[in-house]
């Protein structure tokens, strides 16, 4: 078994308001994975996070992080790890060879040391001809992408970043995740981060744990939690049950054998998770029509992230989310879809 | 508290605000023409109050010059928690506390960047009021201890700034108690009138209030020449003022870490 490079038990940060917003929390980051911490604002991502890098203390249960104890050996901590935070923490007034060389000071490194390194960096930001430009002239994607480089000066063993893409637009989200995945790849570092984004956790992710009012209520690889909604999801508007009964229907629905369960969903709708969606359909419109049942319009689609966090917790992930504009446009897309 | 990485640290924390002072022309450039606005406006207001009977200059200016000088000491280190509200919310505050450096040095090296920034200031006070005519009495090596007095003087209240600007978040709310701060220390010191000359219970504030002990001393070099004993005096207690101010502001920073 590869190495634990993260491991929380009964991870817990009350805040001095009596605000609980970890409660606790286990689990573990094995060396090389991408790990991600999936939730709505508020949910305790920021908070778990803050108490992994040492920027707060836990008020119950422990955490080790490259083996030592975030308590008891702080700084052995922070010179093992890189942080990003979500907002985009590069100086505007310095340029971008000046940021990356005062984070390697922050960091201690040697002169000859920081110097390589940061030709290095430049190299691989493919930066090196804007090096002595001032970061107000850059764009915001090379800004960020500067910002997780930072992270990576002192030669981390994981790094943390903290919703990495907020705030950015599609297809800069989509160059950060080829990033992130390079420098997985490439350096074969530990990536922890968190999201809101069930597309990013999908994405980058190899496991993903769901947090949700503090605490962690589903654990695995993104197909796995996908895999324990049970089936495909199918979603019925019924234009008129000619006296059937509701009870009624739901039995008769229930007792199909690719049907795994029945959820009401307001008016006249009803969402069905059901095996091999495709080849199901037929029997459950036949069995409609039997029944007299008129059906307005049908959607099947596979089961997303969103839906994993809609079955453990029953509140939907994006509705707590509606800002951005990539978020309004699929809103958009799934209203026109409808 | 002190890490043996605390000087170096201090330094490059330091480096990094000179680099925005010296990146913003237009600061810079107020820093140094807002002295010449007051020393005209002020000089030409008060010129009269020379005449009272005890007063002890001939001319206002000669007077008021070191009054300046601290004034624009004491507004430069009352802004030096802005840094930490906008680091803080830039999330630049939060990337140095996640690196092995001193938290002491956080504080120090921000401190340590407007020390530097008013000891020059002071100089230009002085060379704008020696074009006007106003005498030094120190001499031209009077100028180390008008620097070094103005370095301490900021850096003191820098540190009460810091300790502020590590308890409110907002900008709105720091310039609030700043501006509340400020005025009402300038009124309660001999900046702009001797001691004699005030209601004993102001004169009574005054001789507690920080600012006197860097005022004293200045105008010791401004109108009578070197006094070794108010130098040092006041050195001493504005050094010990920032030494208490911030060490405050890196105790509230490391508790809003808890």
């Amino acid at each position: 078994m590869s190495k634990r490079i993260i491991q929380t038990q009964e991870l817990t940060k009350r805040y001095r308001g009596g605000l609980l917003a970890v409660d606790r929390v286990s689990f573990y980051v094995t060396e090389g994975e991408i790990f991600g911490l999936l939730g709505p604002n508020g949910a305790g991502k920021s908070t778990t996070i803050h108490m992994l890098i040492t920027l707060l203390k836990p008020t119950a249960g422990r955490a080790e992080v490259c083996g030592y104890d975030v308590s008891k050996s702080p700084d052995a901590v922070r010179r093992c790890i890189g942080y990003v935070s979500q907002d985009i923490a590069v100086d505007e007034s310095l340029t971008g060879r000046e940021n990356l060389e005062l984070q390697g000071r922050f960091y201690h490194l040697p002169k000859d040391v920081l110097e390589s390194r940061t030709a290095e960096l430049l190299e691989m930001l493919e930066l090196t001809e804007r090096a002595n430009d001032l970061v107000s002239t850059y764009s915001g994607g090379m800004r960020k992408r500067l910002d997780i480089t930072e992270g990576l000066i002192h030669r981390p063993r994981i790094l943390f970043l903290d919703e990495p893409t907020l705030g950015l637009d599609i297809q800069t989200r989509r160059r950060i995740w080829d990033y992130i995945e390079d420098l997985r790849s490439k350096h074969g570092i530990t990536v922890f981060l968190t999201t809101h984004y069930m597309e990013e956790a999908d994405h980058l992710c190899d496991r993903v744990a769901i947090i949700d009012e503090g605490r962690i209520v589903a654990l695995g690889s993104p197909a796995e939690l996908k895999a324990q909604i049970g089936g495909d999801l199918v979603r019925l508007k019924l234009g008129g049950r000619d006296g059937l009964p509701e009870e009624e229907l739901r039995r008769e629905l229930s007792s199909l054998a690719p049907v795994e369960r029945v959820v009401a969903d307001g008016a006249e709708t009803y969402t069905l998770v059901v095996r091999d969606g495709e080849r199901a359909l037929p029997g459950i419109f036949s069995r409609l029509i039997d029944l007299g049942v008129s059906i307005e319009s049908v959607n099947m689609k596979r089961p997303t992230l969103d839906d994993v966090f809609l079955h453990y917790t029953g509140k939907e992930l994006r509705d707590k989310e509606g800002s951005g504009a990539y978020y309004r446009a699929s809103a958009a897309i799934r209203r026109a879809r409808r | 508290m002190f890490t043996n990485t605390f000087f170096v640290d201090t330094w490059w924390v330091c480096w990094r605000e000179l680099k925005h002072l010296l990146g913003q022309k237009m600061r810079l450039f107020m820093t140094l023409f807002q002295p010449f606005i007051w020393l005209t406006l002020m000089g030409n207001l008060f010129e009269r109050v020379a005449m009272i009977p005890g007063f002890p200059a001939a001319k206002y200016l000669d007077y008021m010059t070191p009054g300046i000088v601290v004034m624009v000491t004491l507004f430069a280190g009352m802004f030096g928690g802005m840094s930490i509200v906008w680091d803080r919310r830039l999330g630049f505050f939060q990337k140095m506390l996640a690196a092995p450096i001193s938290r002491a040095a956080v504080v120090a090296g921000k401190m340590l960047a407007i020390g530097i920034q008013t000891a020059f200031q002071s100089l230009v006070i002085l060379g704008i009021a020696w074009g006007m005519g106003v005498s030094f009495a120190a001499g031209p090596l009077g100028i180390l201890p008008l620097a070094g007095l103005a370095f301490l003087l900021s850096m003191a209240f820098a540190g009460l700034s810091l300790s502020l600007g590590a308890v409110l978040t907002s900008h709105e709310a720091l310039i609030a108690v700043v501006n509340f701060l400020t005025m009402p220390l300038v009124f309660t010191s001999n900046a702009m009138m001797p001691l004699d000359l005030m209601p004993d219970w102001l004169a009574g504030l005054a001789t507690w209030n920080p600012l006197s002990y860097a005022i004293n001393p200045m105008r010791g070099l401004f109108l009578t020449g070197w006094a070794w004993n108010e130098l040092l005096n006041g050195a001493l207690v504005l050094a010990l003022v920032a030494l208490v101010t911030g060490s405050v502001a890196t105790a509230l920073i490391r508790r809003s870490l808890a």
